[in-house]
Order: C-alpha cells, then sequence, then structure tokens
C-alpha cells in the first residue's frame, strides 16, 4: 500500500488552477522530489497534503486513511512533518527549544500545565539525536536566529525528524543557499537520508539536488503533473526539457 | 543558581511578612491594594508575555472577579477563604465562551475583541441595577470569618497577609506554568504560530486555555480587591483599568512575571501617594506617561527585562573573566 495517494488533487484561486487534477501515490521508503518551474503550484500542493489549504476537489490518503481538508495540526498528529520554503522558526528560542518542541508533539504529556520536567527532558533527548543526525549539535544552546541561513534550514529539517513523522515534506532545503553551503547541506541531508526509514517528498529548484537526494521526480507545470519516473527518465523527456530543464542546457 | 533564585524569594517573602509591623496603618491597606495589583498585572502577563495573546480588555477579569465575590459575600452565607477561590473559578468559567469568541482572530482584532467584551459588561453592570446596583456599584461588603473559625484574615494586616500568602502561590503556579510543557507551547506560540501548529498543536486550543486561566488569575485579583475596599463599582470593567495595567506590564517586563508584579505593584503605590502630593496632583499622569515612553524607548523589554539583560551580561563578563585568568584549569 502506498504511504501517500494522491487523487485528482485540485485547488483554485479565483480563476487560476493552482494545482490541477495531480494523482501521485509515494510509497514506504521513498524519496520523491517535486520539481518544476515558478508558480507550477509545488507549495501549494504541499500546502494541500499537509492541511495549511483545503483542496477545492480530489482527496488525500496518508497510509490508507483519508485525511482529505483535516486541519493542519490533525495531519500532523497522522504523521506528515514538513518544512517551509521561507524559514519558519521560533527566532528567539534556542535552536534546542525549537527542536524539543518538535518532539514534545507526539508525547501525550504535552498538555502538562505544571511540572513535567520529565516530559520535556524526555523530548529534549529526542531533540538531541535528530540535531546530532542532522550535525547542529554544537549549535543546541544558540538562538535560532543567531545560526547561519544554512543551519536555519537543517534546523528546521532537524524538527521535522523530531517530530518522528512517517512522511517528510521538505519544501526547497536548499533555499538561499550559497553554492558551499548547498553542497554540505546535501551531504548532511543524504547522510540523514541514509540513515533513516525515513519516506520523503522533496520540492527543490536546484536540479544538481534533486538527482543526488531523489530516487524517483514528479515534475508539475501549471498545476498539472507532466511527467513521473526515475531521475533518468525524466531528465530524457521532451516535454520536461521544454518546460523546465532546456534553461538549464 | 536557582538555590539563589529561592533565597531571595524566601528574602523577599520574610521582608513582605514583617513590612505590616513597620509601616503606619494608613499605608497598609495600599500596599495590600499594591500587591493585588501586581496579582492583576501577572495575570496579564501569561497572555501578552508568555503568548503573544494582546489584551486591552484585562479589566474584564478584574471586574468579574470583584463582582462574583462582592455578591458572594452579600448573598451567601459563605466565608471569605472560600468565596475569594470561587470567585476566580467563576471569572475562569465565564472566560471560556470569551475565549471561544477572541481566539478566532489575533493581533488587534484580539484586542478589539477583548475590549469589547470588558466594555460590554461595563454596559451590563448599568443595564441590570437590580443585580448589580449600577452606577451606585455594590457597597458594605464584609470579610465572613471562617471555615472553621478562622477569623485572622478579618483584620487590616491579617488581609495584607492573605493577599500576600496568595500572591507568592500564584507566582510560584505561573512560574511553574511557564516553564512545563504547556509553557513551552506557548512560546512556541508566541515565536512563530503557524510553525507550531503544523508542529502538530492545536494552537487555538492552548491560545484558549491562556485566556482563561489569565482571566481566572485576574478574577482571583479582583476578588481581593471587593473585600479591600468593601466595595465594587462598575470602574473596575473600564477600559481605563485595562490600559492601566497594560501599561504596567509593558513598563515592568512582560514575559518575566516577577517584572509585571513589581510594576502593577510599585506603580499603583506611587499613584496613590504622589497624586496625594498639593505638587504633584493632576501633573501624575503626565509623569506616568513620560515613564511609558522613556521605557518603550530605551527599554522595550521593560525595566525588569533591563536588569535581567544586566545581570546576565555581567554573569558572561565573570565567566569569560575566570577562563581567562585560570585557562590550564580546562586543559
Amino acid at each position: 500500500m502506498p504511504l501517500l495517494e494522491c487523487r485528482g488533487l485540485t485547488r483554485n484561486f479565483g480563476a487560476l488552477v493552482a494545482v490541477d487534477a495531480v494523482d501521485l501515490t509515494v510509497e514506504p521508503g521513498e524519496i520523491r522530489a517535486v520539481i518544476g518551474p515558478n508558480g507550477a503550484g509545488k507549495s501549494t500542493f504541499f500546502n494541500l497534503i499537509n492541511g495549511m489549504l483545503r483542496p477545492t476537489a480530489g482527496s488525500v490518503l496518508f497510509d490508507g486513511k483519508d485525511i482529505t481538508g483535516l486541519a493542519a495540526h490533525r495531519i500532523a498528529r497522522h504523521g506528515i512533518s514538513r518544512t517551509f520554503q521561507l524559514t519558519h522558526l521560533m527566532p528567539d528560542l534556542t535552536a534546542r527549544e525549537n527542536v524539543r518542541l518538535a518532539a514534545l508533539a507526539s508525547s501525550p504529556g504535552r498538555w502538562r500545565i505544571v511540572g513535567g520536567a520529565d516530559i520535556l527532558e524526555r523530548a529534549g533527548e529526542a531533540a538531541d539525536r535528530a540535531m546530532e543526525r542532522l550535525r547542529l549539535a554544537p549549535f543546541a544552546s544558540m538562538k535560532a536566529n543567531e545560526l547561519s541561513h544554512g543551519d536555519q534550514r537543517l534546523l528546521e529539517v532537524a524538527m521535522a525528524l523530531a517530530q518522528n513523522a512517517r512522511l517528510l515534506l521538505l519544501d526547497e532545503p536548499t533555499q538561499g543557499l550559497s553554492i558551499e553551503e548547498t553542497e554540505r547541506a546535501v551531504h548532511i541531508l543524504r547522510e540523514m537520508l541514509n540513515g533513516e526509514d525515513l519516506t520523503v517528498m522533496l520540492v527543490e529548484h536546484d536540479m544538481e539536488v534533486v538527482f543526488k537526494l531523489a530516487d524517483r521526480i514528479t515534475v508539475l507545470h501549471r498545476g498539472r503533473v507532466i511527467a513521473d519516473g526515475e531521475p533518468e527518465e525524466v531528465r530524457q523527456n521532451a516535454e520536461v526539457q521544454n518546460a523546465y530543464l532546456g534553461g538549464f542546457d | 543558581m536557582r538555590a539563589r533564585g529561592l533565597f531571595i524569594l524566601v528574602i523577599a517573602a520574610a521582608a513582605g511578612f514583617g513590612m505590616p509591623h513597620l509601616l503606619p496603618g494608613y499605608l497598609v491597606n495600599i500596599v495590600t491594594e499594591a500587591l493585588i495589583f501586581g496579582l492583576f498585572a501577572m495575570s496579564l502577563d501569561l497572555m501578552i508575555g508568555y503568548t503573544r495573546l494582546e489584551s486591552f480588555g484585562h479589566a474584564a477579569a478584574y471586574g468579574l472577579g470583584a463582582y462574583a465575590s462582592a455578591l458572594l459575600l452579600l448573598s451567601f452565607d459563605i466565608p471569605m477563604l472560600i468565596v475569594i477561590p470561587m470567585a476566580a473559578i467563576i471569572t475562569g468559567v465565564v472566560a471560556m465562551p470569551i475565549a471561544w469568541v477572541c481566539t478566532r482572530s489575533t493581533g488587534i482584532s484580539f484586542a478589539m475583541l477583548t475590549l469589547a467584551f470588558a466594555q460590554l459588561f461595563y454596559a451590563s453592570v448599568y443595564q441590570f441595577k437590580d443585580f448589580s446596583g449600577g452606577s451606585d456599584g455594590i457597597a458594605g461588603i464584609a470579610r465572613r470569618a471562617g471555615p472553621f473559625g478562622i477569623d485572622f484574615f478579618q483584620s487590616k494586616i491579617g488581609y495584607f497577609y492573605l493577599v500576600l500568602i496568595i500572591l507568592i502561590l500564584a507566582f510560584l503556579f505561573c512560574r511553574s506554568l511557564v516553564a512545563s510543557p504547556f509553557g513551552q507551547v506557548l512560546a512556541g506560540i508566541r515565536e512563530n504560530e503557524v510553525k507550531t501548529r503544523t508542529l502538530g498543536y492545536n494552537t487555538r486550543a492552548y491560545r484558549m486555555a491562556t485566556v482563561v486561566l489569565a482571566y481566572a488569575f485576574g478574577g482571583l485579583a479582583g476578588a481581593l480587591y471587593a473585600p479591600l475596599a468593601g466595595f465594587a463599582s462598575p470602574e473596575l470593567f473600564f477600559w481605563r483599568l485595562s490600559g492601566m495595567v497594560l501599561i504596567m506590564v509593558i513598563i515592568g517586563g512582560r514575559g518575566t512575571l516577577v517584572g509585571p508584579i513589581l510594576g502593577g505593584a510599585v506603580f499603583l503605590f506611587l499613584e496613590h501617594e504622589l497624586s496625594a502630593l498639593p505638587m504633584v496632583r493632576e501633573l501624575w499622569p503626565l509623569i506616568f506617561g513620560s515613564i511609558f515612553i522613556a521605557v518603550i524607548l530605551f527599554a522595550p523589554q521593560g525595566l525588569w527585562g533591563l536588569f535581567l539583560s544586566w545581570r546576565d551580561k555581567r554573569r558572561i563578563a565573570v565567566v569569560s573573566k575566570s577562563q581567562t585568568d585560570a585557562p590550564h584549569a580546562a586543559s
């Protein structure tokens, strides 16, 4: 059974059809990239899956359960975590507090109003493990907004990881990074992906990053899927060349 | 360091417990009211400082608590020591629908909705005269003794102690709250609500719970005020009080609990004392306003926040000095 299945997923903004009848399945353990030019509907697509937006039509099945139109926090509790294209952190909390909050979300003690030091301690240990995987341990006690941009991007990934989710949605994890920073981030992400049994969906602009990380690629163009397959197939696909990759050759 | 904090708390408490015996009699009531106002300001800090829920109508909580305790004391034969927590709980219960409505929005519309509810109560006091006494308010509130014949808290000094004990307990509770898992989620909401929601938290439920808790503690302060003053008046719901407590939280230092307690207590005391001086009188709002502007400009984190960052800086300086003094100690 696929972990994620989208059927005819559609979202209109007025007359604009941002996501147009997208059918897509992601198998457990897959690293799937979603690519496409600006305005192709990639981020909207993510927003439909994680509940930030309600679809106009179509449905989303996660692990066989229909999660279409559920509130964002409920979908997160079902086991889907996400990062944002523009960094979304708690700027004034320390890096560790950020990740600890992510880890705490799956704890039944998250409503404890007084005390609860033991609950926070356990969440903190989970946070330390996630930060270790993304090589953020040395920055644990720094405030999130004092981290370099590259480490902030990785901190968001660490948070998604600490949520203990079964599906990670990464929205342009290397967005805005320099070439060196991107290389380092991709290296660390690869390491993390090899070490864990994760299912990941990744929106990315940088084709180098996509071909290094993904084992399957879906190409969106004007809200529609125009290609879907192994990286090599997609690279050869004429329509993709035309719509998107052509500009790079 | 924790031990030192506790030590300071014990010293402060000891000083507080000795205070009424050192003060001239007429000041005891004013200091008591100042402590009540400190509690009131602290309750607002849960919303403003810890969750960034800017309320412009926190007088609603104070007024509800005061009227609840006034009406309970006048209408029923219940001891004051039981009425006060009852009034706080009633305030919290009344706050539930208010919280449900207000948390539908955020930012400035949230602020306006809280203000609207406070003004609604203010208008209702005039509307339901038979029940609330209208513009005359409710007078003749007695501090009924008991249970078990406890009458220590009836006296002026006894009442001061009651307020001080409740303030300390409320502070300890809130300090534990802001460090709890719940408190961490509030910090997440304050910093980035969208992100906190996508982590899997029902942030609106947390915001509603915070409003209810803040109202209950604000109601506790109001419930302590009515038996102190001996009356409850519609002014307790008025926006002027909401504005004053908001300013005191900001001057004291939002998000620190201690700052708002000190801000609320010190400024209420100053207002009482200074506006009685012939040379100050009407100038007091001008002085208060100037202090407010100065704090916003030069210490936006508030006076207690300023003190804390000064202390942190000094501590870092001390630590780095001791490291340079003894570089071999680490190796």
